[in-house]
């Protein structure tokens, strides 16, 4: 019963989120989410699970996409077999595969850094090509339809978003279901071996090669489910969703949210897409603050947000009460973290504000403050704060990681309670 | 006799330099055959070449009566041939129980199913509960095998080795940088893991060679010089002069 | 015949251009093992400095000057940056060196606004070195030529007869070896990707003014760069000179020779379709492929040749 306690929590979660956030904007942001959650969730098979890293696997996202919308225009004008929008992710998923077997057998016969630079070969590749074959793709307009194509069971017709958000909120769960169980299967667990030594397991019996392709096709069937719903709640898809810029997307996402443990790509793609969907009205700087988060995560954690957590973990399984003094040097050294990094964006938001020259923003608000970045207060008070900010950081980071220490030494003494 | 293995003119070169140079080799099936020899001898080599990581130059090898001399590493595990490394070489991110668990699952015809989980396989736990034990790690089974000391993961080294049963074992130096009541534990275990099957172990260890041994095998720069009897070999002239003569520990 | 060497020659000009930039990642990749994604970031710097420097100065300062920074800037960000990931393996690197790209254009936008700027060519090259047979050879372009091959015998050079390019050459084949023998490996790094990242910034100066300097640069010829490096063999450098030419010359003789698939189809006496769904198959011509056949080569040489041309080593 204790195992089935997330997967139910998961779903009384995805149940009342509409009604807790019902405005359009909410009900669209988390459908994405929840698809985005499915991506991420394929692609760390790929990274985290498989140990392979690829530059292009919103290709078979994206085809599958392009796949869906053609399908449902065709269903509309009646030249294919009707098939009701419930089941339609399972054929963006079956296209996703086909893809990701037939690409996969080329790619994965090298592994590490050759592999992926072949993902980002076939990536460009299949992107310069949804320019060039018009009629398939319709170059940089993409294509689209109406995801309106009749009543299904209870009268559902996937017009009103909310139809559209239960709809990827039920492939979301049962595709994280699967996928965790996957991790578990002999496939699951071999897979995790080759990540850590390709080469032994040969030596056991297994071919790494079959191993990686097998991974790789099952990551593509994932990532079409998910292209296909993409296709559903947005109802057009265009080159952005095969190109490198979408397989870089779902990369930070896995990366930041962490790739070493199963819920690492589903914070990841919650906090990313929430962070750009908010924030790209807000700032013209959030695609370099995006790559700045994921440079330092390579840089300092490299385990990622869920690393973080699962750090603590042996600590608060011993006894919650050990994490008790970790709270007065964590809050010191997090106070430091946030106005070093408040100066810095102030600075990149004035920085940004000059050379902008296309903006037609006279003047620049940031935290509230009218900030002139033509006079000098303004850049003085953010290099101040971001100066300080870093002094601080330096000086409350050993006492927060010695903290860290004296708690994990005293769990190991303590016994489990 | 039955040979378990046999090599016939096998040679092996690197660019200009010849590493193996024409080694006749015959490992009887159900014995404990050491191979011994000076460091650059081409040991290692020579066990690359058996177990299908480089395919050699000339000449063939035989598993029983299968020719697997162009086969690669994973058909010649599958036809029953195993083995393990001077260098540690696990699955370090894993924990100890799925690094032995990795070790049966071909064997036991799990192969890449994904459609059955793992915790519900009875045979394959079992069998992992077995090895487990036998290694000495059943305490330890859940630690990250990264952790584990040099010692237990030597042990488990071997675990995941003879995990799928195969009937010819090849061990690379098990004993290497262990200390004295370590490479006692380490003997016994290799003695019982190797129980009814073929073992071929390369070892610096002079104390555990003749120990465990049925007959020796000397390679000299890429040649075997002689073969026999553990008594044979200590008063063998020629290995005297090119091998124990020489100083080495 | 004439317009086959106009095109040839065209070819050949972005084929050295390429591999000034496969050198510098080449001689990265083999030193360190690091696959560098940023390398066509440090290109578009080296033109973005370049432009700024012959504002205010001239184009000869910054044919010197630029490449310089552009260095200085690769070997911070292989010092501060690159050195403290190297433990966490090569993945890590190349993921750090892909985050370092997007924060690379980012700063470029940021700098220098998200609109191409007006690098031009300087004056005294603007004009024609000689006509041939109908077709223009500008000063400039063959400047450019003349620039890329001298820096290609002058690398080729420093490799075979100097000191540091035995130190480079030794390091190449046996790192743990160099240590050995005293040299200070780190550092070694250091400036092995400061020099790669300067030979970039070099095609950056010379090309950026032709081909156009903005914030997209990087990413369109970046991915080319790897096919490149990839096509010619993992680590060598004469691999990534073949493969480099022979990219430029095949997409520069597909674009100035505008063949269609249809005609092909006509000339086979088939009919075209005109109306279906695959109508554009027949419709492609070898301009429009062009940008698809540095992969499509790649693809093909991973199916038949794994290892690329020259490749001796595997990843």
């Amino acid at each position: 019963m204790g195992r089935l306690a997330p997967w139910i929590g998961g779903a009384i979660v995805l149940i009342a989120l509409p009604h807790v956030f019902s405005s359009g904007f909410a009900l669209t942001l988390m459908s994405q989410i929840g698809l985005l959650i499915v991506f991420a969730l394929a692609y760390n098979m790929l990274l985290g699970q498989g140990g392979m890293l690829s530059f292009g696997h919103a290709v078979y996202f994206g085809l599958a996409g392009y796949f869906t919308i053609h399908y449902l225009n065709f269903i509309y004008e009646e030249e294919v077999p009707y098939i009701p929008v419930t089941l339609i992710p399972l054929l963006g998923g079956l296209v996703g595969l086909f893809f990701g077997i037939l690409i996969g057998y080329v790619s994965t016969r090298r592994a590490g850094t050759t592999f992926a630079m072949i993902s980002l070969g076939f990536g460009e590749m299949v992107t310069a090509l949804t320019l060039v074959l018009v009629a398939i793709f319709n170059g940089e307009d993409g294509i689209q339809t109406d995801r309106v194509i009749g009543e299904e069971l209870f009268g559902v017709t996937y017009g009103p978003n909310i139809e559209v958000y239960y709809l990827i909120a039920g492939w979301c769960l049962l595709c994280t279901l699967a996928m965790f169980l996957l991790t578990r299967t002999p496939f699951g667990r071999i897979s995790n071996a080759v990540r850590d030594n390709p080469e032994r397991v040969e030596f056991i019996g297994y071919s790494s090669q079959r191993i990686r392709w097998l991974a790789f096709s099952l990551s593509s069937f994932f990532a079409g489910i998910a292209g296909a719903l993409h296709a559903v709640n947005i109802e057009h898809v265009g080159f952005e969703q095969v190109s490198v810029l979408q397989s870089g997307l779902v990369l930070f996402m896995v990366y930041i949210g962490g790739t070493a443990s199963f819920v690492g790509p589903i914070i990841g793609a919650t906090l990313l897409y929430f962070l750009q969907s908010t924030l790209t009205g807000v700032t013209e700087a959030w695609v370099l603050y995006l790559g700045v988060m994921f440079v330092a995560v390579i840089m300092f954690f490299p385990g990622g947000l869920a690393g973080l957590i699962t750090m603590h973990q042996p600590i608060w399984r011993v006894h919650a009460r050990l994490l008790a003094p970790l709270l007065i040097p964590y809050t010191r050294f997090f106070a430091a973290l946030v106005a070093s990094v408040l100066g810095c964006i102030g600075l990149i938001e004035m920085l940004y504000f000059r050379s902008s020259r296309l903006s037609t923003e006279t003047e620049l608000v940031i935290y509230g403050i009218e900030s002139d970045p033509f006079s000098a207060v303004p850049w003085i008070v953010f290099t101040g704060i971001a100066v300080a900010g870093g002094f601080a950081v330096r000086k409350t980071l050993p006492s927060a990681v010695s903290a860290w220490n004296t708690a994990i030494a005293d769990a190991r003494t303590l016994p489990r309670g | 006799m039955n040979s378990a293995l046999t090599l016939t003119g096998v040679r092996k070169s690197f660019g200009a330099t010849e590493i193996i140079r024409g080694v006749d080799l015959e490992i009887r099936d159900g014995e404990r055959h050491a191979i011994i020899g000076p460091n650059g001898a081409g040991k290692s080599t020579l066990y690359n070449l058996i177990s299908g990581r480089f395919p050699p130059s000339a000449g063939g090898i035989h598993l029983y009566d299968t020719d697997i001399t162009n086969k690669k590493a994973f058909e010649i595990n599958r036809l029953g041939l195993t083995r393990s490394f001077q260098v540690t070489n696990i699955f370090a991110r894993m924990s100890v129980l799925d690094n032995v668990r990795c070790g049966c699952l071909f064997a036991l015809g799990h192969r890449y199913a994904w459609w059955k989980l793992v915790g519900r396989l009875r045979d394959l736990n079992d069998r992992t509960v077995l090895i487990l034990k036998d290694i000495g790690l059943w305490g330890k089974r859940d630690l990250p095998a990264g952790l584990l000391s040099y010692a237990d993961q030597r042990a488990l080294e071997l675990g995941i080795a003879v995990a799928g049963g195969a009937n010819v074992i090849l061990l690379d130096e098990p004993t290497a940088g262990m200390s004295h009541s370590e490479i006692e534990q380490a003997v016994s275990l290799i003695r019982r893991i190797s129980e009814g099957k073929t073992l071929v172990i390369v070892e610096h260890d002079m104390g555990v060679v003749f120990d465990l041994a049925d007959r020796i095998s000397v390679l000299v720069y890429g040649e075997i010089i002689a073969t026999g009897s553990p008594s044979e070999i200590r008063s063998s002239a020629a290995v005297q002069e090119a091998y124990l003569g020489t100083g080495a520990s | 015949m004439e317009s086959f060497i106009f095109a040839m020659f065209n070819g050949v000009l972005y084929g050295m251009l390429l591999f000034l930039l496969a050198s510098g990642l080449t001689l990265i990749f083999s030193m360190m093992g690091v696959l560098n994604f940023a390398h066509a970031s440090f290109f578009m710097l080296g033109a973005y400095f370049a432009y700024q420097i012959s504002e205010g100065l001239n184009f000869w300062a910054a044919l010197i000057v630029a490449p310089v920074i552009v260095g200085m800037v690769g070997a911070g960000i292989e010092r501060w940056g690159l050195r403290p990931v190297h433990r966490y393996g090569h993945v890590a690197e190349l993921l750090f060196t892909f985050g370092v790209a997007y924060v690379i254009e980012e700063l470029v936008q940021m700098i220098w606004g998200r609109v191409p700027v007006p690098y031009e060519i300087p004056d005294a090259m603007s004009g024609a070195l000689f006509t041939w047979q109908g077709f223009d050879y500008s000063i400039y372009r063959v400047f450019m030529l003349v620039v890329s091959v001298a820096i290609f015998v002058a690398l080729f050079a420093l490799l075979t007869y100097t000191r540091i390019g035995l130190i480079i050459r030794a390091a190449v084949s046996d790192p743990i070896h160099v240590a050995t023998l005293g040299h200070d490996i780190p550092r070694i790094f250091m400036w092995t990707f400061g020099f790669g990242c300067a030979l970039a910034g070099v095609a950056g100066v010379v090309g950026g003014n032709v081909l156009g300097t903005e914030p997209a640069m990087a990413i369109q010829l970046g991915p080319i760069v790897f096919v490149v490096i990839v096509i010619g063999g993992l680590g060598s450098l004469g691999g990534a000179l073949v493969a480099a030419l022979i990219i430029g010359i095949v997409t520069r003789l597909a674009i100035f020779y505008d063949y269609g698939v249809g005609s092909l189809v006509l000339a086979l006496g088939l009919e075209i379709d005109t109306a279906g769904m695959l109508r554009d198959f027949t419709r492609i011509t070898t301009a429009q492929v062009a940008p698809v056949l540095p992969y499509l080569m790649l693809v093909l040489m991973l199916i038949f040749k794994p290892r690329g041309l020259f490749g001796t080593r595997d990843v």
